[in-house]
C-alpha cells in the first residue's frame, strides 16, 4: 500500500451502453519464487493473486494472475456502461487486500 | 606522455565506477544477479497442452472469434504486452464467461485467468507478462453457450533478464 494505483478511464460520463476502457497499474514486487538471494536462499514467492472490478453490485471482471505476470501489474479491461454506479477495483495477494480504488461512473 | 596515460586510466576508472554505481542505483540486475534464479523453461509444450485440455474439457476448439495481440518482438521480456479480446459481438444473450492465457515454455506456463459476467458486456483485456524465452503464447475463451475459442501467436523475445 506504498503508493495508490494509477487509474485511467476513457470516459467517466459514458452514454448508456457505451464501452468504457479502464487501465490500472499498481505497485507489487511480484516475487516469482524462483530467485535466489546473495546467501543462496530461495526468495519466497510473493505475487498478486487476485483483482476484482465491479460496478455497483455487478462484478465486471475477476483476474487471477500467476508468476508470469510482470512486476507492478498492469490490467486493462473494458465494460459496457449499462448502469451508473461506483467502479470499484480491489487487488489482493496472499496477505489480503493490497490496494483499492474507486471511480464514480455517471451514465447519461 | 606518462601523465597522459595516467589521465586516461583515471578517467576510465571514474567513468566505469560512475556507470556501475548508476546501474546499481537504478536496480538493473548485473550479470551475477541475473543468474541467481532456479527458473528453467519448459522443455516442450506438454504442460501447456495439459493446461489447455483442462480448460477446454474436451469441447471442440474453434480457431476463430478470439484475437491475441502481441508485439512481433518482445524487446523487454520482463514486460511483454498481451491483449486478448473476443471479436464477435458481446450481447446480453451471448457473452464470454472465462478466458485464460498460457505462455507455453515458461516455468509455470499458466499465465492468468479472467472471469467475466453477463453484466460486463465486453471481453477485452490486456496485461503484461514476463517470458523466459522465445515461445508460443495461446489464449482460450469459453462463451456462455459452451463454445471454446482459441488464438495463438509466436513471440520472439530478447534474451535474459526476464525477472523470473
Amino acid at each position: 500500500m506504498a503508493r495508490p494505483p494509477r487509474i485511467w478511464i476513457s470516459n467517466e460520463t459514458p452514454s448508456l451502453g457505451e464501452i468504457v476502457r479502464v487501465r490500472a497499474q499498481m505497485v507489487h514486487v511480484m516475487e516469482s519464487g524462483f530467485r535466489i538471494d546473495a546467501a543462496g536462499q530461495t526468495i519466497p514467492e510473493d505475487i498478486l493473486t487476485g483483482f476484482t472490478a465491479s460496478l455497483g453490485d455487478a462484478v465486471l471482471l475477476e483476474w487471477s494472475p500467476e508468476t508470469a505476470i510482470s512486476q507492478n501489474p498492469y490490467i486493462e479491461f473494458t465494460f459496457a456502461a449499462r448502469q451508473p454506479g461506483t467502479l470499484r477495483m480491489v487487488w489482493t495477494d496472499a496477505g489480503g487486500v493490497v490496494a483499492e480504488a474507486e471511480k464514480e461512473i455517471a451514465v447519461g | 606522455m606518462t601523465s597522459f596515460v595516467f589521465d586516461l586510466r583515471r578517467r576510465d576508472l571514474l567513468a566505469g565506477g560512475a556507470a556501475l554505481a548508476g546501474l546499481v542505483a537504478a536496480g538493473v540486475p548485473t550479470a551475477a544477479q541475473a543468474q541467481a534464479t532456479t527458473a528453467m523453461p519448459q522443455l516442450d509444450t506438454a504442460e501447456a497442452d495439459r493446461l489447455a485440455a483442462a480448460f477446454t474439457g474436451g469441447a471442440e476448439v474453434l480457431a476463430e472469434g478470439l484475437a491475441l495481440d502481441l508485439p512481433a518482438l518482445g524487446d523487454n521480456p520482463a514486460a511483454v504486452p498481451v491483449r486478448v479480446h473476443v471479436t464477435e459481438p458481446i450481447t446480453e444473450a451471448s457473452w464470454c464467461e472465462e478466458m485464460i492465457v498460457i505462455a507455453d515454455l515458461n516455468p509455470q506456463p499458466f499465465a492468468c485467468r479472467f472471469r467475466f459476467t453477463a453484466e460486463t458486456g465486453s471481453a477485452d483485456v490486456a496485461v503484461r507478462v514476463r517470458l523466459i524465452q522465445t515461445m508460443p503464447i495461446r489464449a482460450y475463451a469459453r462463451m456462455n453457450d459452451g463454445r471454446v475459442l482459441a488464438a495463438r501467436h509466436d513471440i520472439t523475445v530478447a534474451a535474459g533478464g526476464c525477472g523470473l
